[in-house]
């Protein structure tokens, strides 16, 4: 395979390649759940597919760590008998926007830690992504530009550029090219076709600028200064600690593990789901004490944990600017917003220093 | 281990959450085969005269017979559990506690309600300790079976104090709110799986309502999506009426 391979593949080829994809294995792809919204389900026409869509209701993390998920089975009946659960299946996600690619990056960067999380990279291994571009925003909630997420970085198989009638592919890994020569549908790029891929990419860099006035470098400096800030109060206001913000966000990854016994009280299993630090138990502990007992500190922890803490750790923003988290909050509170009121706030602090 | 001795009652209720229990289909010959039912006025006619290990309560309590009733089966009871929202938050049957009882009384009853001497409405836990709860209108089987199985372990369940937004959220629903319909999902108790959106329903807030609901902001989204504020409370008291008397009355 060569380094960097671009093919073509026309739009009416595009059924027939999603219905030879979903002969082996399943093929998950944005579909329109009505009332403007999306999500990744099975999909085995083109037809079915949202080829222009807002990010879906729940990210793709969906399929790499399930909402809940089996991690033991034991049996005590005869001493303790202890066996690990490691469910996995083959399926191809298909039309993965440039934000979600960035957040299974993230993703597997935090389960690829030592200790490994196996359940996880067992189902990241079956799973093969084609990325899909946004060729412009898809609506005022998104901010993907100030964390570099508007255009393809990696974390994909193939990578499909809507130019019209036909796709642009960057055949990005050995499973890209198997799926490339077991389709037979893909064709060598002509001249034009570059020409109207440069065109695009150049209109992009015009559509696509800074959706909050800081440069991103100097994001976590403001994080840094701004642990006690009003902003966190006026959360605390706001804030019903639903979690939607959270269950969406395609980089929180946080989950509780539980014991569920058997009837018989001798069988059970240890399984995890989804837990949210912006609920109020949370960050409960034995003895009854809560560490983050306010909806300012739980809201403030959040947005840490995008754009302080894992700079340190990982040397990237856990934010995507997907805008997920903007979307679900039935109380409006707005990831742009909040880093606005921020940055004024310490403006104006700034400003009384110099006056 | 012998087979705890389980007693099902009903008080003021539909008699819905039995039949929650005996719908549980293939589930319920596990459920007998880890207890031992010994009254059960829906499924059987024996009665048992000596103490239960475990009374399972439904409906509320609404006059001065069942408190008198409610207290004796405690006393004989070494756990109780109170299930459906009747037992667990005084349900609909709340809706009494709105209007004056002697107006609630002729209403029903005509001239000869003073034959039937009423009481505000009142969840189990407001008269008798209650050991496990589970909520719901009807319950939630799933949510039985893991009380049930908490119960003869000796453990205690949580009801989870978070919205039912989390789980419906997780379930991948549109949310209600986006559809132009009103749901009780924010401020009610999660436990159910969203069972009701996830079949295109709203949440009527039948779990009751969350221990820390945050009031400010609940009034900020009403008046995002201008719902009248009445309807809300309608809505509100259909079934959680019964949280205006307090723990135990």
């Amino acid at each position: 395979m060569k380094d960097v391979q671009y093919l073509v593949l026309r739009k009416d080829n595009l059924s027939s390649f999603i219905a030879h994809l979903s002969k082996d294995q399943k093929v998950m792809a944005p579909v329109s759940k009505g009332y403007g919204n999306y999500a990744f389900e099975e999909v085995t026409s083109a037809e079915q597919v949202a080829l222009k869509y807002i990010p879906t209701i729940l990210p793709p993390k969906k399929f790499f760590m399930p909402q809940r998920e089996t991690l033991i089975e034991y049996n005590l009946q005869s001493g303790l008998e202890v066996n690990a659960v490691l469910e996995h299946e083959k399926m191809t996600l298909f039309g993965v926007h440039t934000c979600d690619l960035a957040g299974i990056q993230c993703l597997n960067m935090v389960f690829s830690e030592r200790p490994k999380d196996y359940n996880y990279l067992l189902r990241k291994r079956g799973i093969s992504i084609i990325g899909l571009e946004c060729n412009e925003y898809c609506d005022e909630y998104a901010s993907c530009n100030i964390v570099n997420s508007n255009m393809p970085n990696g974390g994909y198989d193939l990578f499909f550029t809507d130019l019209g009638d036909c796709f642009v592919v960057h055949v990005n890994t050995q499973v890209g090219d198997e799926m490339v020569e077991r389709t037979k549908m893909f064709e060598k790029p002509s001249r034009t076709h570059f020409d109207a891929f440069m065109a695009l990419r150049e209109a992009k860099s015009k559509i696509f600028k800074n959706e909050i006035p800081i440069e991103p470098r100097d994001i976590p400096e403001l994080f840094d200064r701004s642990f006690d800030s009003e902003v966190w109060k006026e959360l605390e206001q706001k804030c019903l600690s639903c979690g939607n913000c959270t269950n969406v966000c395609p980089t929180c990854y946080c989950f509780d593990l539980l014991d569920e016994m058997n009837l018989d009280l001798n069988s059970g299993r240890k399984f995890r789901k989804w837990d949210s630090c912006q609920l109020e138990p949370f960050a409960k502990v034995a003895g009854g004490e809560n560490f983050r007992k306010s909806r300012a500190a739980r809201q403030r922890h959040r947005y840490y944990r995008k754009f302080e803490y894992p700079v340190a750790k990982y040397s990237r923003f856990f934010c995507t600017g997907c805008g997920r988290c903007s979307r679900a909050c039935m109380a409006d509170i707005k990831l742009k917003d909040t880093l606005n009121a921020l940055i004024k706030e310490r403006m104006n602090k700034l400003w009384i220093k110099w006056l | 281990m012998k087979k705890p001795k389980v007693a099902f009652f009903d008080f003021a209720c539909c008699e819905g959450c039995q039949l929650q229990v005996a719908n549980l289909g293939e589930q319920l010959l596990d459920v007998l085969g880890a207890i031992d039912v010994v009254e059960f006025r829906e499924v059987m006619s024996e009665k048992w005269d000596k103490d239960y290990d475990v009374a399972i309560i439904e409906g509320s309590i609404t006059d001065e017979h069942a408190v008198e009733r409610i207290k004796k089966i405690r006393q004989r009871s070494k756990v109780l559990i109170a299930y459906g929202s009747c037992a667990t938050i005084g349900g609909v049957n709340g809706m009494k506690n709105g209007f004056d009882l002697e107006d609630a009384g002729k209403y029903v009853y005509g001239k000869d309600y003073k034959f039937f001497p009423t009481i505000k409405t009142h969840a189990v836990h407001q008269v008798v300790p209650v050991d496990y709860f589970v909520n719901g209108c009807p319950i939630y089987q799933p949510e039985l079976v893991a009380v049930l199985k908490a119960a003869l372990q000796g453990i205690p369940y949580y009801v989870p104090d978070y919205a039912v937004c989390v789980e419906c959220k997780l379930n991948e629903n549109v949310c209600m709110y986006q559809r132009g319909v009103a749901c009780m999902g924010p401020v009610t108790k999660a436990g159910c799986n969203s069972w009701c959106i996830n079949n295109g329903n709203i949440c009527y807030g039948c779990r009751g309502i969350l221990s820390n609901p945050n009031e400010s902001g609940a009034k900020d989204v009403i008046a995002k999506y201008s719902i009248p504020m009445d309807m809300v409370m309608n809505k509100m008291n259909m079934y959680n009426k019964c949280r205006e008397l307090g723990e135990n009355e």
